[in-house]
C-alpha cells in the first residue's frame, strides 16, 4: 500500500510519456479500425493529444518554453482541422446520406 | 526580445500573398450574391434554410484576373530578392524561416505553377456549375503554407506550413459541393492527411524530447555530438512516413489516385505540381538538418529506406497506370512514379551530395510545368451535357480531329512526362540520372528507373494514338470548354517545357545556383 502512494505521488516522466504512447496507439487504432468517419475523427484527436502530451512532459522535464508554445500551436492547428474535418462530412453527408468510410466506393480502380 | 524589421522584407513574399489571399477572400465576400429559393437547389437537405445565397453566374469572373496579377507579383518579388540576396542563408523569424536560393527557387516553380494553373479555373468552374469564389484565396492560402515549408527551419515551421498547404487543398479537393466524387475525395484525402498531421505532430514531440530542441541545425549539431538516442529514430521514422504519405510514396499512396482522380482537375493540377515540390523541398531540408548521419553508404540506414521507397513507387506507380482507363487517374498513378523519380533523386543527395540538388530542382520545375499543361487539356476537353468530366480513353478519341491544339500540346505534356527529347522530361530524367551515377552503387537503382520509364511510355502513347489514330464516337457529347485564358495558359505551360528541353542550360544553371 505504502508502495503503492509512493509511486503515485512519484509520476515522473515516464509515467507521461507511456499514456501518451497509450492515447497514441488507441487513436491508431480507432483510424483504421472504426469505419464511421466522425469516430475517425475523434480517434485523430485523441493522436494529436498523444503528441501534445509528449511534448508537454519533454517540455517541463526540459524546463523549456518551445515545447508548450507548440502544444498550443498544435491544439490551434486541431481545431482548424477539426472545423474543416466537420465540413467535409456534411459535404459527404449531403451527397450521400451517409458517413461509412467503406461506402466510400465510387472512386476505385 | 527585439524585433527586427529586416526580418519582415525578408519574408516580404509570404507577407505579400497572406495579404493578397485576405482580399480575395474580401473581394469574393462584398461580390454580389443573389437568394435563391429551395425549389431551385434539390440537391440540398431539407434543414438548411428556405433561402440560400448564390453568386450569379460570371459574377466571380474578375476574381482571377486579380489573383493573377497577385501571383505575378509575388514572381517579381521573389525575383528581387534572389537578386538582393547575400551569398550565405539569412535565418529570420529568430530562426523560424531561412531564406536562400534554393527555397527561393521552389517558391518560383509553385507560385508560377499556380498561376498557370489558375487561368483555366473559371471556365471549368462555370462549366461544371460549381461557381465557387473562395477557390482563388484559397489557393493563395495554400501557396503561404507551401512557402513556410520550402523555408522552414525549425521544425515548428515544417509542421505548420506543411498544415496550412494541407487544409487549403482538403477544402479545395472538396469545392465541388455538388459532385459526390468530389466530397469523397475530400474525405479520403482529409482522414489520411489528419492521421499524418498526428504522425507529424508525434514524431517532432518525440525528436524535441531528445534533443531538447526543434530548430533544424541546433538537432544536427547535438545529434553529430552525442549520437542518437531510439527514441530519435522512432520520432525521424515517424516524420519521415508523415512526409511520404503527403507526397503519395508507395506504400503510403493510397489516398492519392482518389483524390487526384476526383478533386475538380485545376485543383489535381495544383496539388500534383505544387504541393508534391513544396513537399520535396521541404523533406530536403529535413533531411538536411535532422538526418547528418544519413549513410553515404546505399546500402544501409535511410538512404536504403528511401531507395526502396522509391523502387516500390516508381514500379506500383507505373504498373497501376498501366491498367486505367480513365486519362485523370492515369496521370494520378504516374504522379505517384515520378514522386519515385524524385526520391531517387532524394537517394542521390543524401549519397552523392550536393551535386545531385540542381538535378533533383530541375526534375521538380519540369515536373511541376508539365503537370500543370496536362491537367490544363484535361480540363480543356470539357465535359458532357451532365457537367460530367470526360476523361475516359474513348472520350479523347479523334481528338486530334476535333481540337488539334489540344491534342497537340497533351501530346507535348505526355512525351514530356515519359522523358522524350525535346521536351523538359527528358532533360529533367537525363540530368537525374546522370548525378545519382555518381555513386556507383547506385547503379541498381538507376537500371530501375530507366526500366520503369520504358515501361511509362507505353500509356503515355496510347493516350496520343487514341487523340489521333482512333475515330471518333459517332456522335460525341463532349463539349470542349471554350476560353481563352485557358489556351493561353496551357499554351504557356507548354511552351515552357518545350523551350526547358530545346535550351536546358539556363534553368540548370538556375538550379545549380540554387544553393542552402
Amino acid at each position: 500500500m505504502q508502495l503503492l502512494v509512493q509511486n503515485l505521488l512519484s509520476v515522473g516522466l515516464h509515467h507521461y510519456l507511456i499514456l501518451a504512447v497509450v492515447l497514441f496507439g488507441i487513436g491508431t487504432f480507432g483510424v483504421f479500425m472504426r469505419r464511421n468517419a466522425l469516430t475517425t475523427l475523434m480517434s485523430i484527436e485523441l493522436i494529436l493529444n498523444g503528441g501534445n502530451l509528449t511534448l508537454l512532459a519533454f517540455a517541463r522535464s526540459h524546463q523549456d518554453m518551445r515545447g508548450q508554445a507548440l502544444a498550443l500551436l498544435v491544439i490551434a492547428v486541431a481545431a482548424a482541422e477539426a472545423a474543416i474535418g466537420l465540413a467535409i462530412v456534411v459535404g459527404v453527408f449531403r451527397n450521400r446520406h451517409n458517413t461509412n468510410i467503406d461506402e466510400l466506393n465510387l472512386l476505385r480502380y | 526580445m527585439t524585433f527586427d524589421t529586416s526580418d519582415l522584407v525578408a519574408s516580404l513574399p509570404l507577407l505579400f500573398l497572406t495579404v493578397a489571399g485576405i482580399v480575395l477572400l474580401l473581394l469574393d465576400a462584398f461580390s454580389r450574391v443573389v437568394l435563391v429559393g429551395r425549389e431551385h437547389h434539390l440537391k440540398l437537405p431539407a434543414e438548411t434554410s428556405e433561402a440560400v445565397a448564390v453568386p450569379p453566374p460570371g459574377s466571380r469572373n474578375y476574381l482571377m484576373p486579380v489573383t493573377l496579377l497577385f501571383l505575378l507579383g509575388a514572381l517579381a518579388i521573389i525575383v528581387w530578392q534572389v537578386g538582393t540576396l547575400p551569398e550565405t542563408s539569412v535565418t529570420i523569424y529568430r530562426g523560424m524561416l531561412v531564406v536562400d536560393r534554393f527555397g527561393l527557387f521552389v517558391i518560383g516553380v509553385c507560385v508560377a505553377a499556380a498561376a498557370l494553373g489558375i487561368v483555366s479555373a473559371p471556365a471549368y468552374m462555370r462549366a461544371h456549375k460549381m461557381e465557387f469564389g473562395e477557390f482563388y484565396a484559397l489557393v493563395v492560402f495554400a501557396l503561404c503554407g507551401m512557402i513556410i515549408l520550402v523555408q522552414a527551419a525549425d521544425l515548428v515551421s515544417v509542421f505548420l506550413g506543411i498544415e496550412t498547404m494541407s487544409l487549403g487543398a482538403y477544402v479545395l479537393t472538396g469545392s465541388w459541393r455538388r459532385s459526390a466524387r468530389s466530397s469523397e475525395a475530400a474525405m479520403k484525402y482529409f482522414l489520411v492527411g489528419a492521421f499524418v498531421s498526428g504522425l507529424l505532430v508525434y514524431g517532432i514531440a518525440l525528436i524535441y524530447g531528445v534533443t531538447e530542441t526543434t530548430s533544424l541545425i541546433d538537432i544536427k549539431r547535438i545529434a553529430m555530438s552525442r549520437g542518437a538516442a531510439p527514441l530519435f529514430y522512432i520520432g525521424w521514422m515517424l516524420l519521415l512516413v508523415g512526409f511520404a504519405f503527403k507526397l503519395g510514396v508507395v506504400p503510403f499512396h493510397m489516398w492519392a489516385p482518389d483524390t487526384y482522380d476526383g478533386a475538380p482537375t485545376p485543383v489535381s493540377g495544383f496539388m500534383m505540381s505544387c504541393i508534391k515540390a513544396a513537399g520535396f523541398a521541404g523533406l530536403i531540408r529535413l533531411l538536411q538538418g535532422t538526418l547528418p548521419m544519413l549513410a553515404r553508404d546505399p546500402f544501409t540506414g535511410w538512404t536504403f529506406v528511401l531507395s526502396w521507397l522509391a523502387v516500390l513507387s516508381m514500379s506500383l506507380g507505373n504498373l497501376a497506370a498501366i491498367k486505367q482507363d480513365n486519362i485523370k487517374r492515369m496521370l494520378a498513378y504516374s504522379s505517384i512514379s515520378h514522386a519515385g523519380y524524385l526520391m531517387v533523386g532524394v537517394v542521390a543527395l543524401g549519397t552523392v551530395g550536393d551535386a545531385a540538388r540542381g538535378p533533383l530542382l530541375f526534375y521538380l520545375a519540369s515536373y511541376a510545368l508539365t503537370v500543370v499543361a496536362s491537367m490544363g487539356v484535361v480540363s480543356w476537353v470539357g465535359c458532357d451535357e451532365r457537367g460530367e468530366e470526360r476523361v475516359r480513353l474513348s472520350d479523347w478519341a479523334g481528338l486530334g480531329k476535333r481540337e488539334p491544339m489540344a491534342a497537340l500540346l497533351m501530346t507535348i505534356a505526355l512525351l514530356s512526362l515519359g522523358g522524350f527529347p525535346p521536351t523538359a522530361g527528358f532533360f529533367g530524367k537525363f540530368y537525374l540520372f546522370q548525378a545519382a551515377l555518381g555513386e556507383s552503387k547506385l547503379l541498381w537503382l538507376i537500371l530501375v528507373a530507366i526500366a520503369n520509364s520504358l515501361v511509362s511510355v507505353y500509356y503515355y502513347l496510347r493516350v496520343i494514338t487514341a487523340m489521333y489514330f482512333r475515330e471518333p464516337a459517332p456522335n460525341p457529347a463532349t463539349l470542349p470548354i471554350q476560353s481563352t485564358a485557358m489556351k493561353v495558359g496551357v499554351l504557356v505551360s507548354t511552351l515552357l517545357v518545350l523551350a526547358m528541353g530545346m535550351f536546358p542550360g539556363w534553368l540548370s544553371a538556375l538550379c545549380a545556383a540554387a544553393k542552402f
